[in-house]
Formats: C-alpha cells, structure tokens, sequence
C-alpha cells in the first residue's frame, strides 16, 4: 500500500457518531489513482461496503465528504462532493457545492471526511486541523441554515470557519433536504440534509491551518495549473457567467434556445421572465460578485432587495435553476417574491429544484382537479401566487399538517397516491423531479437526466463524453464552468498535465478516459444491483407526449428515436449492454473484476 | 511674516502661474520625499503595470490600495501570497487575508506601508526586528531577532489591525511587498476582473491611498462596505422566512 507521493495525504478522517470516536482511515495511492477522490471515492467505498438493498438510513450508512486531490493548490478547484446512497431515489448519488470548504479540509489535513453512526442527541462537529470535537447542538436544532452557521461561527470564536448545516427540512425528514455550506452555497439535489438529519448530525465546522497539499514535483504542477488558469481568465464565453452568473441565462434560455420550464414544464414560453431574469436582477437587485475558493468566474451574486414587501431581504440568486423553478416554472412576475422563495428554501435548508418541482406539480394537480384543497389544508395553489407557495415551502420543511407530509414525499410518491391522471405530468427521472431545462428544446441534456447516476439531475453531463468528463470533474471536484465547458477537448490533456507532476502518477490521456468509465461504471453497478436498467433511462411522459405548445422549438417533442440515440451512444460508449447493464468484458478493463458477481446476480435477480 | 509677503507676491504679473509652479514643485518633492523616502530608483521593481494594461509602463508598486467593493472573496491573493513566501499554498501564513463580515462581504486586509510606521516604532528590540526596505517600502522581519509571540507589540501597534502571527513560529506575518513586484496585486489584477475592476492595486505614492483606509479595522471596513452595498439589511440579517419553529427531531 503506498502512500499518496501528492495531491492527498493518504489519510481520510473517519467519524463515528454513535461512539463519537473518530479515528485515521488511511487510503493508498493506489485506491486513489483509480477512484481520484470525491465522488469516485464515495462510490468506492459504497459499492465495496455496502449489500444490495442497504438502507441509506442504516445506523452504519455514511456520507462521505470529499474535496479533490486538486483542492487548496494552486488549480482552480474548489468543489466538495458529498457522496452516499440517496433516502431519496435509493440510488447512488453525489451533491457538490462551491465555497471554500473543500480547500480548508485540505488544510486541516485530510482527503475526505467518511461520517457515519447516528448520535442519540443532536450534535455538530468542529474538526480544527486534527482535532475532532462532538459539540452539542440541541439549542441549534430547530434553527433555520443561517443561524445555525451563525451559532457556530460564534462558538468557534473565528469568522473564517467553513460551515455545512442543515435546516429544518433535513432535521425533520425531508427527503430532499439539503446541505447549506457558508450560508449561500447548496449542497443538494441528493437528499444529504435528510441522511444528515437521521445522524442527528446539526453539520460541521472545518478550519484548516497547518497543513499544505503536497507537491510532488512543484514547478512542473505550477506551469500546469498556470495553463489551466489562464485557460479559464481568457475564455470569453465566461465573461457573461462572470457579469450574470447562470441568472443571464433565464432570458436566453427562453427567447433562443427554446429551454426554459415553465408551469410544470407545460410549455417553455414565458414572456414575463424580462420581469424575473437576470436583466431585472442585474438592474434592481445584484450588488456584489462573489467567487468560490481561487476562482476567476464569479459566478455567485449577492444582493438586497429596497422597499417593498421584503425591504432588506439579502439574498444569492437568482440563479438559472433556482429561477427557473421558483420562478418561471411556478409562473412568478414578481421578481421579489421569487427571491423569497429561493430564500426561504435556502434558510430552510430545501432543495430548490426539487420544491420547485413539487409546487408545480400540486399547482397542476390543483387546476386539473386531481387534488382539492382539501387535501393542502385548505390550500389553493395558484401561478404566480407567491404567498400561497411560501405557506407551502414552510409546510414542506415541517412536514406540517396533511399537506406537508404529502408534499414532503416529492413527485413521484405524490402522484402514485393521488392518482387521476396525474402520472402525466409528474415530472421526474427515478424518483427525482427534473431541473430547468426542458429536454424537449435542450435535447442533450436529456443525457444528464437519464443516464447520469442520480437521476434527474442537469449537472451529470450532455453527451456520452460529457458523463464521463463530469464524473472526473466531480471526483476531482471541479467545477465544470472551470473544467471542460472551457477546455473543451483539450479537457483530458490539461488534467492529465497536472495531475501527473501534483501526484507523481504517470497517466496518459488515456488513463483519463478509463478512469471517468470506471467511476461511472462503479456508479451504474451500484444502480444495477438496486434494480435500474434501461427502462429506467427514460424521461417523464410529458417529454414524449406533449408537443412543446410555443417558442423557438415549438411543435418539438423527445421521440422514441432521440431516446434509442441516447441510449446506443451512452451505452456503447461506456461498454454496457443494450439493457444498460456493465459487459463482463468492460469491467475486466477499468479492473473492476470484483464487481462481476454483483452485476451476475443482478442479472438474475431483476431477470435482465 | 507671511502676510506682510502676501501683497508683494500679488503685485508680481505672472505671480498666478508661477504660485501653481511653485506649489506643484514643492508638492511634488513633498511626495516624493514622502513617497520613496528619498530614493528614488529609476528602474521599477514591478513588472506589472497598475491598469493591467498592456503596453503601458509599470512602475514601483510601493503600496497597496484595496478597492474592497470590487473583492469577490476569491482569496487567490491569499494563495499567490503564500506560494511566493513558504512555497506551499497555505493560507494561514499569507500576508494578506480576507476577514469576513456577517457572511455578506469580505474584507482585503493587508499592510498600507505606513510612512509613519506605527510597528516599527513600537518594535521593542535593538536593531529592529522588523525594518523597512529603502528600496522596495516593504516591510522585512528578521526572524532571529524577533522576540516573537510573546512579544506582539508591532501587532497592537498596527492602526489597520492587520498583523497576525505565524501559525508555527508565533512571529508576525508583515508584508515584504514580494521584493517589489507584489504577487496578491497580480494574482487580483488577472482573475478578479469584476465588471467593475479588480479590487488590489499597486501605487508608486502613498498619498490619498492609504491614510483615509488605514485606521479602520477590518470589522469596521467590514461594517462600511455592507452599509455601501446592502443597504437598508447592513447586518445581512436573514428577512425570509418570518415563522420558525422548534419542534423536537424524530
């Protein structure tokens, strides 16, 4: 077993909170040339220590929170990836977030944290370099993300803490709850707050002083990171994701690219959103830019909203998904009622993407008469009806009352139980509702919904390709906008020129590709043995039923031959079969050979 | 004296102009005596220009200004600093850090070059420990003889509150202004790029830069820049949503 020559110390910090023990798991260099670390190492570590069938809410699950082996250099990385079996979907799935969290675990010297157990009273942890602490959060449960944070940043006695907290939402059991990293940032979209939740775990502290990442061959990575920054400061597309951040592309979505969701995905027109979107935002809203650890693109505005009924009201947003689905897709206008529902959702500690989902699809549901106020506690949600849909989030967050419990299920349970019709126009992949991309006019990202890992989810790549790419960059914890969406093809090259001088490996571009195969195979079989195959590759109904009504992709719809592509293309490129399933053949080549007699018994299993 | 001068000085005819000249010259040699403490080297040490222009001169950037609206908190000032002094990024010894106000802003705090050098005056030891360099305005420690954490004294001495200690060694962590070509200015100037401009600059005059900025203390620049930006929510107070409730976990 060696030990990491750079890049990684070797060691991950692993926390059991039943005992409140923590100990040194030490990871070999080995382990980590294949699995990179963040998302390839959660997979790793779930897929070789738990049985089909396991319960993400067991006592012993754990959530593994990873930065990169790039993290806190001189790289632009700054990504921490929170990988575990989702309560949620009961997939394998991995939420990333921005900040400055994943550099300052570095700094306190550790790969990743492993966190597993569940504490008998609510607890937070404070990890200061190689100290581990188990404080005491009963007087923080129950607060909203915001104060939670606050509470520990004053505990701490130090402002430059990194915080990740949970709300509400997560303490009582939604499933897709989140985790809030240094109040703006979201770790979501996996239900992490609910795992969190269960674990009695309120979140945890991390400052990081005494150590630096290791260097195998400094001035060689240097030139190289150099490269790789430069290749980001120059990129002229980004110079609008640094003036709008993703907010800019509300507008364009709509009036070029034909994608924006809007009502419950009923259609992608929506000629209001100049009173929602960026341009509104930019004029009335955004005052400060703000950037994740090292990063040139900006892409975070912050601002406050002046009069009205939110005077005061500070707030991050809206970005394009957090807009799209509190905004357009509930049919919002007005801009500051938007930003306190993504606010709320924030202070609650909800996924945005998922509570848009849900509130369209009651508000549908309502309006064809599948559910009756009476089933929402007397609610009656309306578009545009910003109050009624606050009432809602907060209900979701407690799972108050009738409503809340049934809301709190998310899309897919809420129209197996309410039935009428409703499957039609629930719009999820594998039990996850969809983000603000219609697929119908953004057909490529169909592939990040369907074949991605977790289902439903934008951020898993457009293209066979790109699945791979964002699963290097995810285990690598890049952000994309720093990553291949400026690199391009030259992608494999530039992170292969800085991980071999970083880490002291020898890979070749090729070793690159077999890697990101490796780690979406070890995801795939994950799934399989859970019972995912092609069948479950699909979009929702609406996608290839419903012509899209208006806009510049009027009259498109997703066709069985679109899906066919995908899936050849997907599926061939990544070596598995025409079920979905990893070929024998394929797994012997990313040296995945203990996974084989998972996958046989699979195959049996599910009859595939 | 002066006023019985005055008339004469008014009779003059090109008295005007040549009043101008006269304070313009006298103002100049002021900075520059002020500026560079007599020296005034030809050669620039930086081979950044201020406007990160190409093509125009650079010149000596002896010190610093902060246009802290403009930070994003990207702290890659914090990383390039680091890198340039231990050869690791580490941020706990930077020269220059980001402090974070109420979680809405952040704040550059970094050393202004004091003319009247506040630290060093109250440096207690023979020779100074910590010394300006003539030549370059940085500010240079020598670690064999200062007394370090137990002694602190340029730390409560410094008006921006700016010195902190070395995490491993307990001696401040002063600016050596990188030998003259800062690299927190550069690592800024490249990547910050906000619509409005980046947010740390390099001057070859201290005048104007640095005495409105420096006696205020992070907090209170902190407490500036939100009231600038996030006005009437100065605390950055959460306003959504207005009910929370505690209810006991499952």
């Amino acid at each position: 077993m060696a030990t990491p020559k750079g890049g990684n110390f070797g060691k991950v910090l692993e926390i059991d909170l039943s005992k409140q023990t923590f100990k040194t798991r030490p990871v070999s260099d080995e382990i980590l040339q294949q699995y990179i670390g963040g998302r390839g190492l959660g997979a790793y570590y779930a897929v070789t220590e738990y049985k089909q069938g396991k319960n993400a809410l067991d006592e012993d699950a754990f959530v593994f929170v990873g930065p990169g082996p790039l993290s806190g250099t001189m790289a632009v990385s700054h990504r921490t990836c929170f990988a575990h079996k989702s309560p949620y979907t009961g997939l394998m799935t991995h939420a990333e977030t921005g900040a400055h969290l994943a550099s300052e675990i570095k700094f306190a010297g550790w790969d990743g944290l492993y966190i597993k157990g569940r504490a008998r009273k609510p607890i937070w942890l404070s990890i200061v370099n190689d100290k581990v602490e188990f404080k005491d959060a009963s007087k923080m449960w129950g607060k909203t993300t915001d104060e939670s944070h606050e509470m520990m940043v004053k505990e701490m006695k130090d402002p430059e803490i990194r915080t990740a907290v949970i709300g509400p939402a997560g303490e009582n059991g939604v499933p897709f709850a989140c985790i809030i990293v240094e109040r703006f940032r979201a770790a979501a979209r996996s239900g992490t707050g609910m795992v969190f939740g269960d674990k009695k775990l309120k979140g945890f502290a991390v400052r990081g002083t005494k150590y630096a990442v290791p260097v195998a061959d400094n001035a060689k990575f240097l030139a190289a990171a150099r490269v790789n920054k430069e290749a980001n400061m120059q990129g002229e597309a980004w110079e609008g994701i640094k003036k709008w951040g993703t907010g800019g592309l509300m507008e364009l979505k709509h009036f070029l690219h034909g994608s924006l969701v809007v009502k419950n995905y009923q259609t992608t027109w929506f000629p209001d959103i100049v009173k929602i979107g960026g341009e509104e935002a930019m004029r009335t809203f955004w005052k400060r830019h703000a950037a994740c650890t090292n990063c040139p693109t900006h892409c975070l505005k912050l601002g406050v909203i002046r009069g009205g009924k939110y005077s005061g009201l500070v707030a991050e947003g809206p970005e394009y998904e957090s807009g799209g689905l509190l905004g357009s897709n509930l049919g919002m206008t007005k801009f500051d009622e938007m930003i306190a529902l993504i606010e709320a959702c924030d202070a609650y500690g909800l996924d945005n993407i998922s509570t848009g989902g849900v509130l369209a699809f009651a508000t549908e549901a309502m309006e064809k008469g599948a559910l009756k106020p009476t089933d929402l506690d007397g609610l009656k949600p309306k578009w545009n009806d910003g109050d009624t849909y606050m009432e809602m989030i907060r209900k979701i967050a407690y799972q108050e009352g009738k409503a809340g419990k049934l809301m709190a299920k998310g899309v897919r349970k809420m129209s197996k139980e309410i039935g009428k019709g409703s499957e039609a126009y629930a719009n999820h992949v594998k039990g996850k509702e969809l983000a603000a991309h219609d697929p119908r006019g953004d057909k490529i990202r169909a592939y990040s919904y369907t074949m991605g890992t977790c289902g439903g989810d934008h951020h898993e790549g457009q293209g066979p390709q790109a699945l791979g790419m964002t699963a290097m960059a995810d285990s690598l914890c890049i952000c994309s906008f720093t990553n291949f969406l400026v690199y391009g093809a030259g992608t494999d090259k530039i992170i292969t020129d800085m991980l071999n001088p970083l880490c002291g490996w020898n890979w070749k571009t090729e070793d690159y590709w077999t890697t990101a195969k490796r780690i979406m195979t070890t995801e795939r079989v994950f799934n399989v043995r859970e019972g995912i195959s092609s069948k479950d590759d699909r979009l929702p109904i609406r996608m290839y039923k419903e012509k899209l009504p208006a806009g510049p992709r009027k009259d498109v719809i997703f066709t069985d031959a679109d899906q066919k592509d995908m899936e050849t293309k997907t599926y061939g490129f990544f070596g598995w079969d025409e079920k979905g399933i990893p070929t024998e053949a394929s797994l012997k080549a990313y040296g995945l050979d203990y996974l084989i007699p998972d996958v046989n018994a699979a195959k049996k299993k599910y009859n595939l | 004296m002066e006023e019985k001068k005055l008339p004469d000085v008014l009779e003059k005819e090109t008295t005007r102009r040549a009043f101008l000249r006269g304070t313009a010259t006298a103002a100049g040699s002021a900075l520059a005596i002020t500026a560079i403490g007599g020296i005034a080297p030809k050669k620039a040490e930086a081979q950044y220009s201020v406007q990160g222009v190409p093509g125009t001169k650079p010149y000596a950037q002896k010190y610093r200004f902060a246009e802290r609206q403009n930070c994003t908190g990207c702290r890659s000032c914090e990383f390039a600093c680091s890198l340039f002094h231990t050869g690791n990024v580490r941020p706990a010894l930077s020269r220059i850090y980001l402090a974070k106000y109420k979680d809405i802003v952040d704040v550059p705090v970094m050393c202004w070059h004091c003319d009247d050098t506040p630290c060093i005056n109250a440096c207690p030891t023979t020779p100074k420990a910590i010394q300006k360099d003539a030549k370059t305005n940085g500010i240079v420690l020598d670690p064999k003889i200062c007394l370090g954490a137990k002694c602190m004294k340029c730390q409560e001495a410094c008006p921006a509150k700016y010195i902190r200690g070395n995490a491993d060694t307990g001696q401040p962590l002063i600016c050596d202004l990188c030998g003259g070509d800062p690299q927190c200015v550069k690592a800024c100037m490249e990547q910050a790029g906000n619509p409005q401009g980046p947010c740390l600059q390099g001057r070859p005059v201290g005048i104007g830069v640095n005495m409105a900025f420096r006696d205020v203390t992070p907090d209170q620049a902190g407490k500036d820049l939100a009231n600038l930006l996030f006005y009437p929510n100065v605390e950055g107070k959460r306003v959504v949503p207005a009910k929370t409730k505690t209810k006991k976990g499952r």
